[in-house]
Order: C-alpha cells, then sequence, then structure tokens
C-alpha cells in the first residue's frame, strides 16, 4: 500500500512537472510559424527551387572556382572549450603491416571537435528563444542525449542557388566611415560596427544587384584577416566583430535569402546594440525566418574578384552532410563564376 | 538599454534655455569628458575603469546620430578647463562632464553657460545642469537588504553579525552614502554591526576578516563588501577559516572580477548558485553611455530632463548574471 502511495505521488509529481513542462512549451506565441507548413523542417532552403538553381547556373561563365572556406586546422579561433584534435591511423604504413600480396596500405583520421567550429553552416536547431526554435518547435521535447529528433541538418533541401557578395569595407570606404581595426593588414570594419539595411542597399546598388528570392548572401567585413592570424589574434578575433543590425537581418528576410554568411564568428555585430540582447540577429534569422546562418568565411579572394569584375553574383556551390538530428555542421563552400 | 530612475526634485527643468540643435542632417555632436583614461584610477568605488565609461559612450552613440569628441580630463583641472574651452571651439551641441571637484565643476559650467552649451554633469554636480548619477544609497540598501534576507530566510534565529568591510569613506567615492544604505537595508538583523576599513588595499580584507570570524566563533556573519575586490578577498577569508556556513557576501560594483563571458573566470555564474557571494550590486559604469546619450540628445532637442538622474542599480547573482550580462563568447 504503502509502495503504491509512494508511486502514485511520483506519478503526481511527474505529471506536474510534465505539465509545467508542456506549459512552457507552448511556442506559437513565441516564434512565427514556418511559411513551409506546420511540419516544415526544411526552412528557407524550401525556396531553392529547380527554376531557382537553372537561374543561378547562369553565372557560371568562366568556370572560375574560387574558395569561401577556411582551412579546418588546429589553432583557429575557438570559444571556450571548443578544441579540435586529429588523431591520424597509419598502422599499415608499419613495416611488414602492409596487406595482401598487393601491399594495400591505409589511413583514416579521427576528427574530434564541436560541429560550429572553422566555416560553418548554423542549422535551425542551434538557435532558439528559450525552448522554441524554428517553425514553434518546442525542442524540450525533441531532443535526446545524442541529438536533435526534430530540426536537424538531414531536412536541408540544396544550396545551389546564387550567391551574392555584399563588400562592406568598400561601402565603408566610399561612405567615408570606414574605421578600421589597427589589427587588419588589409582594411577591415571594426568590431562593434553596425551594418545597417541602407548600407546593404548601398552594397547591391555599387554592383547593380537586385536581391531575388532563393539568393545567399555573403558579406565581406574584412574581419577575415584577424581569423587568418591565427593564434596570435585569437582573442582579438572572438572579443566582437561587425556585422548586421537586427534591422538589417529583417530586411534581408523580407528578401526572402536562404542564408546570410560572412568572414566573422557570427554574422551579425557584437557587441550588440542593446547589451541586453544577446545575438538577436540569429534568433531573426534562424528562429523566426528559417533563414540559415554560415561564418567564419573567408570571403577576401572572392572580394577582389568582385571588385576587378564589378559583377558581384556566382553560383553558391555547398553540401552539407546529411548528419541526422546535428545543429550545424563545418562545410566547404565554392563561389564558382 | 539600461532603464533609468529619474527622481523629479520638484519641477521638471532644463540645464539652460537653448534653441534646438543639430545639423542639416540631424546629427548632434556631443563632446563627453572623461575623469580619468588612467588604467589605475578605478571610478565610483568600484573595478570599472574611463576607457570602459568612454566605451559604453562608442557603443550607444552607434544608432543614434550622434557623433562624439572625446576627451580625458585625467583628473586635472587645467586639462580639465582645456578641454571645455576646445568643445566650445568646436561649437559642440552639448558638453558631457565626468566630474570630480566641486570648484572645477562650477568654473566649467560657467563657462559653457556663456557659451550657450547644455551640460550633462555625470557623478557630480554642475550648477544648473542636470546629473546622471550612481545611487549609492539605493546601491547600499539592495545589497543589505539582500543580506537580511538571507538571513531571514536561513539563519532563523541564530546570533547574526553585519561586517562592512572595503575601503576608508572617500568623498569622491561616496562611500559613506553606500554605507548609510547597507546600514537601513540591514536594520532587521538584530547583532552588532562592524566596519572593518581596508586601507584601500582590498587584500587586506582576508587577514581582517579572518581575525574577526576567529574572534566570533559561534555567530553568523553578514558581509557587506564596498566593492569587488574586496569581496573577493572576502571570500578566501570565509573559506581558509572553514566558515561555509556561518558567511555570505553581498557586493557593490559587479565590475569585471566577478562576472564575465563563458571563457572567463566567474564568481557569478549560473551554476555557480551556492556561491558564498550573494551578489554584486551593479554599478553599470560600463552602460553609462546608453543612459546618458539618450539625456544628451534631449538636451540638443532644447526637451526637459530631470534635474537628477540615477543608475538603476540591481543585484546582480549567479541566476541572473548571464541575463543582464549575457555572455557573447558562447556562439
Amino acid at each position: 500500500m504503502r509502495k503504491l502511495l509512494v508511486t502514485g505521488l511520483v506519478s503526481l509529481g511527474m505529471a506536474v512537472c510534465m505539465a509545467t513542462a508542456y506549459a512552457q512549451s507552448d511556442c506559437s506565441k513565441v516564434v512565427p510559424a514556418s511559411p513551409f507548413g506546420p511540419d516544415d523542417q526544411t526552412g528557407a532552403t524550401n525556396r531553392v527551387t529547380p527554376q531557382v538553381t537553372k537561374a543561378a547556373a547562369a553565372e557560371i561563365q568562366e568556370g572560375k572556382v574560387i574558395s569561401l572556406t577556411n582551412p579546418l586546422v588546429d589553432g583557429v579561433p575557438l570559444f571556450g572549450t571548443r578544441f579540435t584534435k586529429t588523431v591520424l591511423t597509419a598502422v599499415t604504413l608499419a613495416p611488414g603491416a602492409a596487406l595482401g600480396k598487393n601491399g594495400l596500405t591505409y589511413m583514416e583520421d579521427t576528427w574530434l571537435s564541436q560541429s560550429h567550429v572553422g566555416t560553418h553552416l548554423d542549422g535551425m536547431g542551434h538557435i532558439g528563444r528559450n525552448d522554441c526554435y524554428y517553425n514553434q518547435t518546442p525542442m524540450g521535447k525533441y531532443i535526446n542525449q545524442n541529438n536533435m529528433t526534430r530540426l536537424g541538418l538531414e531536412h536541408l533541401k540544396s544550396f545551389a542557388t546564387r550567391g551574392v557578395l555584399i563588400d562592406m569595407v568598400r561601402v565603408f570606404q566610399a561612405a567615408n566611415k570606414l574605421k578600421t581595426n589597427p589589427a587588419c593588414r588589409k582594411p577591415c570594419l571594426d568590431k562593434g560596427t553596425v551594418i545597417t539595411q541602407a548600407d546593404l542597399e548601398a552594397g547591391l546598388k555599387m554592383y547593380n544587384v537586385t536581391l531575388r528570392e532563393g539568393d545567399i548572401v555573403v558579406l565581406h567585413t574584412g574581419w577575415v584577416d584577424i581569423y587568418e592570424q591565427y593564434p596570435a589574434q585569437n582573442a582579438l578575433y572572438n572579443s566582437g566583430e561587425p556585422g548586421i543590425g537586427v534591422d538589417a537581418a529583417k530586411w534581408l528576410a523580407a528578401q526572402k535569402v536562404v542564408t546570410v554568411g560572412a568572414d566573422t564568428w557570427a554574422v551579425e555585430v557584437i557587441p550588440p546594440e542593446d547589451p541586453q540582447i544577446l545575438f538577436p540577429v540569429h534568433q531573426t534569422l534562424l528562429t523566426d525566418n528559417g533563414i540559415h546562418i554560415i561564418e567564419n568565411m573567408k570571403t577576401d579572394d572572392i572580394a577582389e574578384e568582385v571588385a576587378s569584375t564589378k559583377r558581384a553574383t556566382f553560383f553558391f556551390n555547398m553540401t552539407v552532410p546529411k548528419a541526422v538530428g546535428l545543429t550545424g555542421n563545418f562545410v566547404g563552400i565554392e563561389a564558382i563564376r | 538599454m539600461l532603464s533609468r530612475r529619474s527622481l523629479l526634485a520638484g519641477a521638471t527643468t532644463t540645464a539652460l534655455a537653448v534653441p534646438a540643435r543639430a545639423d542639416e542632417t540631424g546629427t548632434v555632436t556631443v563632446a563627453f569628458a572623461n575623469l580619468s583614461e588612467d588604467p589605475s584610477v578605478r571610478l565610483e568605488g568600484t573595478g570599472f575603469t574611463g576607457a570602459e565609461v568612454r566605451e559604453s559612450f562608442s557603443l550607444a552613440a552607434r544608432r543614434r546620430s550622434i557623433d562624439l569628441v572625446f576627451y580625458d580630463n585625467a583628473l586635472d583641472r587645467t586639462k580639465a578647463l582645456a578641454n571645455t574651452q576646445d568643445a566650445i571651439r568646436r561649437r559642440v551641441d552639448v558638453y558631457i562632464h565626468y566630474g570630480w571637484d566641486n570648484a572645477v565643476n562650477t568654473e566649467i559650467g560657467r563657462l559653457l553657460a556663456a557659451a550657450k552649451i547644455p551640460v550633462l554633469a555625470i557623478g557630480r554636480p554642475v550648477p544648473g545642469a542636470p546629473l546622471y548619477t550612481a545611487d549609492n544609497a539605493a546601491a547600499g540598501r539592495i545589497a543589505g537588504e539582500a543580506l537580511a534576507r538571507h538571513a531571514a530566510e536561513n539563519w532563523h534565529d541564530r546570533a547574526t553579525d553585519v561586517v562592512i568591510i572595503g575601503p576608508p569613506t572617500d568623498a569622491m567615492n561616496r562611500m559613506d552614502e553606500r554605507i548609510a544604505g547597507i546600514t537601513a537595508g540591514v536594520a532587521q538583523v538584530t547583532g552588532t554591526t562592524v566596519r572593518i576599513d581596508t586601507g584601500g588595499n582590498p587584500l587586506k580584507a582576508d587577514a581582517l576578516l579572518r581575525s574577526f570570524l576567529a574572534s566570533h566563533p559561534n555567530r553568523k556573519a553578514l558581509v557587506a563588501a564596498l566593492d569587488d575586490a574586496t569581496a573577493l578577498a572576502a571570500k578566501s577569508a570565509i573559506e581558509g577559516s572553514l566558515r561555509h556556513a556561518d558567511a555570505v557576501i553581498a557586493s557593490h560594483g559587479c565590475d569585471r572580477s566577478v562576472h564575465g563571458n563563458t571563457s572567463d573566470k566567474r564568481e557569478l555564474d549560473p551554476v555557480n548558485r551556492g556561491s558564498l557571494l550573494l551578489g554584486s550590486v551593479g554599478y553599470f559604469l560600463d552602460r553609462y553611455g546608453y543612459d546618458a546619450l539618450p539625456l544628451a540628445t534631449e538636451l540638443a532637442a532644447g526637451r526637459p530632463i530631470a534635474p537628477r538622474t540615477t543608475t538603476q542599480h540591481r543585484l546582480v547573482t549567479p541566476a541572473n548574471a548571464f541575463v543582464i550580462y549575457p555572455p557573447i563568447d558562447m556562439n
């Protein structure tokens, strides 16, 4: 009887806890519904239709490929307890260890790191508003010890679309308001510099580009020069960055872009515009609009190419692993012209 | 932006009757004369430096139509007057003066009044100008009440003393107001209140508090540290004396020595809710710009503002530290 009573009390306690959890997980007033339907886990890549990809293919005119990816290597800027470590398995190289009469040898690696390092994509499970994630998803219900069971990278469609570079350095130079950082070897926007909607529009106008639905926007701020000075400038790189403000993020979302990337670690301005509002651009793009973010991009080469050719558009080539239940992953990106 | 509490003493006033100012683009030029940018100079009896105050103005100005002109008065009367003269020559729209000396403030106020440039005083009043300032009495009361609440909730009727520990009373830092606030906050605590003066050396707090605890073996202690450096030394004393169960601390300032980003060593952390440091009353000098520039904008527009606006102090605790000071290094 006593056991039953205890069991009953425990059950009642659990029921109360669950009821509380469910009450906290009503995301309908916290996050907007997806325009792609109540079951949508794909987000803005729904916009990359065959027509969009075909139109983007017209950007390939010379076959020129420019990498937008920084090398994955020990020593690049990382936060807190994040790390990278590779372990090479090369046992068959030992004398006599080759396999078979044909002397087959092989090697492979163990890669230990977090998913949000180097040039990487933020998936929609990365950022929420309390427990609420993209498409009103109460994420507390959809996680286990290993991964998410909703909004993982496996749900994303293709990123084969048009890329548009907006060179913020040139925009700020043209407006005579560039405040660079002394550690930048080439001109850069200093950390804390807010990129506004007007700045974005000025950058588009510079090369006569009009954004169209399904585009990927890549911002060159010059901050990548600090990244490339790893490890000496890691502390500076991580201490802040230039980036877009909330108004600019909302404007980009209204243009129905698929992804926003930059040569910075968060795309958005740090320190933030309001010191008590943390990563609001992430919430605007990822949580509210399902628009992906790509961080730590290498944009200096494409910026030079754009400046010399006066053409700011390219075919955006990036494949994201079908990593089930992951919140993000490092990626390789090419601009094909 | 940090909200403000405005104390209206009678009718709302303006500093000066001045016409609305702004250039044709609507941009106003605001001069900020800092008290001192010497990194060894700590402001308002906290761990904050002048550089942090200046940076807050730069950050707060980003989304406002404001051009900033910075001056470093370096706690020097001659420099302060020269800086004021330079600002007058530039015809700035508003002059924000972070002062330390009443006589200097009076001279500066007279110069700017003659030039018809409105002034916003920070920290110490300029005659005829509105003032933005820390409210030490309110801050002290917040700390005192937090300590008293802890005693009431956890120690019940155990004999409890109050220890107010930190640097000497100093007119510039207005420690006397802070102490008065603490005293008011712990008024319900029935034990004795002891003042321990560290002579301006926070490290002395360790030995002095150990000595106090040793001489009060069967009592509880509510430790009101006047600044964060003292609070950390007090924590060391309590731990070294194995009196974890007998003492808690509330501090003042909430500078970067007690909170920080996820990569920093920090006492006020959401996962450290059992800390002996209950919290530190935020003085938010690193956000002064967010409070002062809206006031300056009003002055430039010729609109009235309250004669005295104070920082809205809050107790920053392990539970709310990441809300009030969200870490940026976690993306």
